[in-house]
């Protein structure tokens, strides 16, 4: 065997409060597709970044085609032949195939541009590197993401000095018949000899395309697989977890009945029809619907973030006024929002400061902050959730996003909320952390709270709720019972590829 | 992405954490050597009492960038509290209390208009509190006829204390100062509202969610900011025993830069009230030590833009790296 095409051994990273990659290794060999894979939170964007040169690691060393890069900076990583595929398209809408190519590295004839070498120069290597018949001059917003991506592959790869690809998360905008082309284009760059770093969330692919695995667990290598089967992804989870997730949804627990909450007739007036539902103490009644049923709006407003037109709301009999989001949050009523990053916590703060944010007067005398008992108090709710790091100082925009997403619930469940509505609370979130966010809804359904939970997964809501509501093109169309449903005839539901009466009739 | 790298090495290391505080004792020490008389008791309490009333502009500037926004028309309020604490006691003969407060009300009702602005027609700060400031400055052209001073002669001397008296032997306007400084910090960093405030600041949409009433706090920091920018003229008013129309403004750009030193002072560049104070006595030392040393005055504002950018990138430098 040959040397590695790169090559990364001892990488220490530390960051406040948190050690991000503890002597992690990673060894890519030219013309192997390798797999990344890892938990949230394991140092998979890390150990990119390190390689990126965009982080300077305390300790360790990176080799590229043999030779030792010391400092690895973005400028000589790139002059080696290292070339990464970000996760975002950064692609202008109105520029051609040809501009967006060439876009910083155009070519030039004597005078001003060589358009039409660069645009035969665009169409050949697409055609012929990463299999995709694409005119130059089409508009970058006439195109499928699958072709964008490809786009965005051509540029960073049309110089022909490439000898490393990092794909991150190439596939996850994608529809999934879109997936086949990417991974054929990248099947292609493989038989020319280019080393491939695959990084992906998606098993199912990694074991489909790459020849060996690398899994990370808390910024440590834990293992190197050759030649995955489906038959051994269930070692490549127990690998990555560090246990066997032998079943991701709790025991459903029988149900108390209250009246709870009864929703009659809300509406924002535009986005959805009215619509009733009514959620009992105890129950966790899920919302499926694909983007743009009105899924989205209707939390919002039942939130008080978007203005109702109409409808009213009650809790065992009672109406809530809510108007606004603080006026939800004082009536009990309390949201994991779906964008966690931009609305569910102050990215900056630390764990302490965002879990105490709605608690801020159980740990002030007249107003002014007692730090110690919120330092306290957090520290026990980064116990109880297993937050990690278990650092009440850590700042939440380096927590994964299964800890943030537990920062976020740590924040309500100090309150004496008694209703949840949790929007996508899995999205982004790693296999481990999301059989615990499942644990703790339950829990709180066993503890009487009322939970609304509004989902793009089907697997999540039929494995967690008890009822779903299924709303398409703005309106709530209906409910299935959890228990006598399948996923797929979820997704015929959602999809309105059956109506609810054929579900119901077939179940 | 950029391709520069944090620079490295012992000493590096120590000049990123200490930063300004090593650039502060440098400029100390010059000023001292040059001029011995920089040091003498008797400047250092100049340098605290001329930076009395750029202090207590500065804090209610903290607090408006506290929530993410900018106040332009500070100056606009600090005039208003001088103004209508002239025309109370040279018009109405109201005694030096009455004066006080209606000048705090006068500055409130910039600080009110503002939030009417932001929260009511959710104008951004930038473009309202302009819009205050050219609407304020043509407010006091028309009602001066022009622009000429009010003066008050017989002022009573409770009032005129205010910038002349002493406390204990310290200068009254730098206790007020130091008064207003200390209640700020209680409240934008011990309180559960300054916990409110930096999160509205920091990421609005969070902190809504949060069940945190972002349009209160608004009204509420613009008013406060307001009325104590009033404060500020107040004092300006007894030291010259008149209101001076425009003046305010002179304060504005100098209260910008103490506050965005004071956040490039912090460990996760938040505005703070140390940080402002270090800021404005920074500020007031480097005038106070170029004018003993017989610059040119004029030399005085480049320095001082120097120095706030030098701020600025160690604060960058700082955070690159502390985070690699």
């Amino acid at each position: 065997m040959g040397h590695a095409a790169f090559r990364l051994s001892g990488i220490v990273k530390d960051f406040p409060g948190v050690r991000a990659l503890d002597h992690a290794s990673l060894e890519v060999m030219p013309g192997e597709v390798h797999g990344l894979v890892g938990e949230n939170g394991a140092g998979k964007s890390t150990v990119i970044k390190v390689l990126a040169g965009v982080y300077q690691p305390e300790a360790g060393q990176i080799e590229v085609d043999g030779q030792r890069l010391s400092p690895a900076t973005p400028l000589s990583v790139h002059a080696v032949g290292v070339r990464f595929i970000h996760q975002e398209l950064h692609l202008v809408p109105h520029f051609t195939v040809t501009e967006s190519v060439f876009m910083g590295q155009e070519r030039t004839a004597r005078l001003g541009l060589a358009k039409r070498e660069m645009r035969r120069a665009a169409e050949a290597f697409l055609r012929d590197a990463l299999g995709l018949d694409l005119p130059g001059n089409r508009l970058i917003r006439d195109l499928g993401t699958a072709e964008r991506k490809l786009v965005q592959v051509a540029r960073a790869l049309i110089d022909g000095e490439a000898k490393v690809v990092v794909f991150d998360e190439p596939t996850a905008p994608l529809a999934s018949n879109e997936v086949d082309i990417v991974m054929e284009a990248i099947a292609r760059l493989k038989a020319q000899g280019i080393a491939i770093l695959y990084v992906s969330h998606y098993l199912s692919e990694i074991t489909e395309i790459c020849d060996r695995v690398t899994v990370f667990r808390q910024g440590e290598t834990v293992g190197v697989f050759d030649t995955i089967t489906d038959a051994s992804a269930g070692d490549l989870v127990f690998a990555m977890v560090g246990r066997n997730i032998t079943d991701m949804f709790p025991p459903k627990g029988s149900r108390a009945t209250g009246r709870g909450l009864e929703i009659s007739g809300l509406t924002d007036g535009a986005k959805f029809a009215p619509l009733s539902l009514s959620v009992g103490e105890g129950e966790i009644v899920g919302i499926a619907g694909l983007i743009g049923s009105g899924r989205e709006e209707f939390v919002d407003t039942l939130y008080g973030l978007r203005r109702k037109t109409s409808g009213h709301v009650t809790f065992d009999g009672s109406p809530l006024h809510i108007a606004t989001a603080a006026q939800a949050v004082k009536a009990g009523l309390v949201l994991v929002p779906r964008d966690r990053r931009h609305d569910g916590l102050v990215l900056p703060m630390t764990v302490t400061e965002n879990a105490t944010l709605a608690t801020l007067e159980d740990n002030a005398t007249a107003g002014i902050e007692n730090r110690k008992a919120a330092r306290t108090a957090t520290e026990a709710q980064i116990q109880a959730l297993d937050i990690r790091p278990p650092n009440p100082d850590a700042v939440t925009r380096l927590l994964s996003g299964g800890n943030q997403q537990k920062v976020v619930l740590a924040r309500w469940l100090a309150t004496s909320a008694r209703i949840f509505i949790f929007d996508e609370p899995t999205v982004g979130v790693d296999v481990g952390a999301k059989a615990e966010i499942y644990q703790l809804i339950e829990d709180l359904a066993a503890k009487g709270a009322c939970i609304i939970l509004s989902s793009s997964d089907p697997v999540e809501l039929q494995g967690v709720c008890d009822r779903i509501a299924v709303m398409t093109r703005g309106a709530l169309v209906g409910e299935l019972n959890a228990g006598e449903i399948t996923v797929d005839d979820l997704v015929a539901a959602t999809t309105g590829a059956a109506s609810l009466a054929e579900i119901r009739d077939a179940g | 992405m950029s391709s520069t790298s944090a620079p490295s090495g012992p000493f590096a290391n120590i000049f990123l954490r200490f930063g300004f505080l090593i650039v502060f004792a440098a400029f100390f020490a010059l000023f001292a050597v040059w001029n011995p008389v920089f040091v003498q008791g008797g400047n250092l309490m100049n340098i605290v009492e001329g930076s009395a009333v750029l202090m207590i502009v500065a804090l209610g500037m903290t607090l408006i960038v506290a929530t993410g926004g900018i106040d332009l028309s500070i100056g606009i309020a600090l005039d208003f509290g001088a103004a209508f604490a002239v025309v109370a006691m040279k018009t109405y003969g109201l005694d030096w209390f009455g004066a006080a407060c209606a000048g705090i009300i006068g500055g409130s009702l910039v600080g009110l208009f503002n939030a009417a602005l932001v929260v009511g027609l959710r104008i951004s700060p930038f473009l309202a509190t302009l819009s205050t400031f050219f609407i304020g400055s043509s407010v006091q052209r028309i009602f001066t006829n022009g622009g000429g001073p009010i003066s008050h002669r017989r002022m009573p001397e409770e009032f005129r204390n205010l910038a002349l008296g002493q406390i204990a032997g310290i200068p009254t306007e730098a206790v007020i100062a130091f008064v207003l400084a200390v209640l700020y910090f209680l409240v934008l960093e011990r309180s559960i509202w300054g916990r409110r405030i930096h999160a509205m600041g920091m990421q609005r949409s969070a902190a809504v969610v949060a069940g945190i009433r972002v349009n209160r706090i608004l009204l509420l920091c613009f008013v406060l900011a307001s009325a104590t920018c009033a404060v500020g003229g107040l004092i300006a008013a007894a030291n010259i025993r008149m209101f001076t129309p425009l003046s305010g403004f002179s304060y504005l750009l100098d209260a910008i830069a103490a506050v965005f030193i004071g956040a490039a002072l912090h460990p996760r560049g938040r505005p703070n009230i140390p940080g402002t104070v270090i800021g404005v006595l920074f500020l007031g030392m480097v005038a106070n030590g170029l004018n003993l040393m017989g610059l040119n005055f004029n030399t005085k504002d480049a320095l001082q833009g120097i120095i706030l950018l030098s701020a600025l990138a160690l604060a960058v430098a700082q955070r690159k790296a502390r985070n690699g």
